[in-house]
């Protein structure tokens, strides 16, 4: 393959028009490709304490899901909360809500469940099967909480549908209550909100947390997360469900995001504290300053660093701001798409650079663009010793999916300049051997 | 079948990626979703099979679905032709791609023009049966598709067609079938289907002297293989002393020599020592030694013979796969169609020695005695090739489980 080749397909960032068309894939042909929904669904499943998953899908559908919580308490291991019912070629055919119906049955006989999720497939929805009214039917026969999620990925561009999908599933289980000045946490799909500065600064200011979704709760809190006085939306899958809190319960939401950006943060602060109405903490002026000191003294180590963006727990486009904030070169950012969201880091982003858009999840060709564009610095999940054999650092950011805060900006600027550092030894020699 | 609970049993689309997955020099191109292609990794990493630049997604969009535009998957197939120039491009439907009909050997037909690579299309989406039927169908097209007639023959060499990676110890039983083939014979393996092997192995696989046929799914390619290069196979696998002795005997009547007298040696006596467990069981008071099988059905027939050869009963042989795949299934095995009908089963053993796989093992109360025989591989991992459920190395270490099940017994 020619890396050069490979590069003339992709338009720059300032080329973008419209992303759906303009934000090309490096081949037709991918690998790894994007995570599906269905993972996106049980991602989400994990963290609702008492909730089933019920699968309906091929059995290889099946198969890699369960494969996936078996070793995970949060699931309750082999004989946990991930379950399915496999469909055949005679259910495509004649339709498999019956055989649904019967396994439903099952599940009740053995576990008499709290909630469950019936998350269909791509199968399923191609033969359209009724899951909606299915899950209605079965919610009052056995007077138990029954909820349909849709994951079809033919529909969509990677897991994070499936995670909002079932979120906002949970809107089904909330009661109106009395509002008892706590907040939801409406999106965070990796670590525990409570680990995280957030968390930390919120109960300082003696503000309860009521529901947090889906980073782990229980069904009584979704069953009272109307009781809220704000939602902090972490993450843009929390926010179908927070608009439709919104307007039936009257619940107002925060965009609260994993911001690397302290003027970012600070404004998501004042914004959360403004609508708590209550004073913004003493302690975050001491924070905000803190980050903004790690983000100056890494300037000097990141300087003119050049970088090939992959995927971090952050908002693409704000962590690249960032990084070229800092005088770093962003020379190609793989990405899922570019929303209004984004429209003042893609700006930001201008002032600096102008890197190559591509769509993420294709990391195969990727061997050959390195070749052409010799980044120092990867970010995101890619085979190691191939970097490094291209003389390339690679930037770990997982740990800061379980980040809110100042927190963020402080850990992003420690594993770039570790990365920065590692990568000059690499290219030294150094490191190879 | 109704509600799952644990892992399912691998469809036939997973046997036929994870047995191809391990033809070197060729590449699999998975029209569907992307997400599948992602989600397997874990499964086929665990399995130890590599994919990087093996195996790709086109994914799928809704417009594909709709309008069953095919044109992602022939701009996919000209670019991993031009950019990876391998031998043989494997075109994998999916189950979406299956269930609105794609006609992917007539997108092969019309791209072939335009690639070097030969196409070799599987339609199976999933919906066709379980691994059993996959491997089966991949076994039957390489042998159609890809081996060739009028290879010049290489006495001394042998192919072996019937490796599964999803076997468990499938790495492990192919060395120990090795080690026998040269110790009895001094022979040496040339194709593998499908392990560790490559397409020039399997294109020139008509110049082996034999073939050996390590399970029923592949009696279809041993045939086709006989009327194509008129090699000769022998089907079966070494289990046991005594049924590995019976089986290198049978492999020797093929090739008209007579197996090593040491090995042949060897064998006798560690069978005739083995045989004393009966007179074991019979002295026992309260109890009647008794197994139960949970795995492969051409495992499960191999140790089952071995075991009832030493006087504990199979009170119960079941196939983790669906017989009808085989032409002629052994007696005495069953295949339960539920889970439930495992799980009652299971539940319902006591003082047994269970051959059984990991889930199998949980369901089963600690008075029987375990030995894992079959994946899933949940507790722990497969790390030791060296440690063959199949031949006399195999044997011994069920023996080992005999003596502590024994110890259990009054």
């Amino acid at each position: 393959m020619d890396g050069n080749e490979l590069l003339s397909r992709l338009k720059r960032l300032s080329e973008i028009d419209d992303p759906r068309k303009d934000i090309h894939s490096l081949t037709y042909a991918q690998f790894p490709g994007t995570h599906c929904p269905l993972m996106g669904a049980a991602m989400a499943v994990r963290g609702i304490d008492g909730a089933v998953m019920m699968i309906i899908g091929t059995d290889e559908c099946s198969y890699y899901t369960k494969h996936m919580t078996i070793y995970s308490d949060d699931w309750g291991g082999l004989d946990g909360r991930c379950l399915s019912v496999t469909i055949d070629q005679h259910d495509i055919t004649f339709g498999c809500v019956k055989k649904v119906e019967a396994a439903f049955a099952e599940l009740m006989a053995e576990r008499r469940p709290e909630a469950v999720f019936l998350v269909t497939t791509c199968v399923p929805e191609i033969i359209g099967d009724d899951f909606d009214a299915a899950a209605d039917a079965l919610s009052e026969q056995y007077g138990v909480p029954v909820m349909a999620v849709h994951t079809e990925h033919f529909k969509c561009e990677n897991h994070m549908p499936g995670v909002e999908r079932t979120i906002t599933a949970c809107f089904g289980l909330m009661q109106p209550c009395e509002q008892d000045g706590s907040v939801n946490v409406l999106g965070q799909r990796m670590g525990r909100f409570e680990d995280t500065e957030l968390s930390r600064v919120l109960e300082s200011a003696g503000v309860r947390i009521g529901a947090r979704l889906p980073s782990g709760c229980t069904l009584a809190e979704i069953h009272r997360a109307s009781a809220a006085k704000v939602n902090i939306v972490v993450n843009d899958i929390g926010l179908p469900l927070a608009k439709k809190m919104k307007q039936r319960f009257g619940t107002p939401y925060v965009f609260f995001d994993k911001f690397v950006e302290p003027r970012h943060i600070a404004e998501a602060y004042e914004n959360l504290f403004a609508f708590l109405e209550r004073p913004l903490p003493m302690e975050l002026a001491d924070l905000r300053a803190e980050a903004e000191k790690a983000a100056e003294s890494g300037k000097a180590a990141l300087r003119g660093v050049s970088f090939i963006y992959g995927n971090t727990p952050f908002r693409a486009f704000e962590a690249c701001a960032f990084m070229a904030s800092l005088g770093m070169e962003p020379q190609l950012v793989q990405c899922h798409g570019i929303g209004e969201a984004d429209a003042e880091d893609v700006r930001q982003i201008l002032t600096h650079a102008d890197p190559y858009i591509t769509q993420s999840a294709n990391i195969s060709p990727m061997q050959y663009i390195y070749d052409v564009l010799r980044p120092q610095l990867y970010l995101g999940h890619e085979y190691p010793m191939r970097l490094r054999k291209k003389g390339i650092a690679q930037v770990h950011t997982d740990m800061g999916g379980g980040m809110l805060g100042y927190e963020v900006t402080g850990y992003f600027v420690k594993q770039l300049a570790a990365a920065a550092e590692e990568g000059k030894n690499i290219r030294k020699g150094g490191a190879m051997q | 079948m109704s509600l799952t609970r644990f892992l399912p049993v691998p469809s036939d689309r997973m046997g036929i990626l994870w047995s191809l997955l391990n033809i070197e020099d060729s590449v699999i191109v998975e029209y569907g979703p992307a997400g599948t292609t992602h989600f397997s990794m874990s499964l086929f990493g665990e399995l130890g099979i590599e994919q990087e630049n093996r195996l790709f997604t086109t994914h799928l969009r809704e417009d594909d679905v709709v309008m069953g535009d095919t044109s992602r998957l022939e701009k996919a197939l000209v670019e991993v032709d031009n950019n990876f120039h391998p031998s043989v491009i494997f075109v994998s439907a999916s189950s979406c791609s299956a269930v609105i009909g794609t006609d992917l050997r007539g997108v092969c037909t019309m791209i072939k023009p335009k690639v070097n690579a030969r196409l070799v299309a599987f339609e199976q989406g999933g919906f066709r049966g379980d691994y059993s039927a996959g491997i089966r169908e991949t076994y039957r097209l390489l042998a159609e598709q890809i081996a060739e007639s009028g290879v010049p023959k290489r006495a001394g060499t042998y192919n072996i067609i019937g490796a599964s990676v999803g076997s468990y110890r499938c790495k492990a039983d192919m060395l120990e079938t090795e080690r026998l083939m040269r110790e009895a014979f001094g022979m040496e393996p040339h194709a593998r289907l499908c392990l560790e092997t490559d397409l020039e192995r399997i294109r020139t696989m008509g110049g082996a002297e034999i073939n050996l046929v390590m399970r029923g799914e592949a009696l279809d390619a041993a045939r086709m293989l006989e009327s194509k290069c008129g090699t000769p196979y022998v089907c079966g696998a070494p289990y046991g002393y005594a049924g590995t002795l019976a089986w290198l005997e049978s492999v020797g009547k093929t090739l008209g020599r007579e197996p090593a007298p040491a090995l042949v040696g060897e064998l006798k006596k560690r069978a005739a020592e083995a045989m004393q467990y009966k007179m074991y069981g019979r002295m026992l008071r309260r109890d009647r030694p008794q197994a139960l099988l949970y795995g492969d059905c051409e495992t499960v027939r191999g140790l089952g013979e071995f075991l009832e050869s030493i006087g504990i009963t199979p009170a119960r042989r079941i196939s983790i796969h669906n017989l009808s795949t085989l032409e002629t299934p052994p007696e005495g095995i069953e295949y339960l169609p539920t889970e439930r009908d495992r799980m009652e089963l299971l539940r319902g053993m006591q003082r047994t020695l269970i051959l059984v796989d990991d889930t199998s093992r949980r369901l089963a109360d600690s008075s029987n005695t375990y030995m894992r025989i079959s994946t899933p591989v949940i507790d722990g991992a497969q790390v030791a090739t060296h440690m063959p459920v199949m031949g006399p190395r195999g044997a011994d270490m069920l023996m080992e489980y005999v003596e502590a099940y024994f110890n259990t017994l009054k």
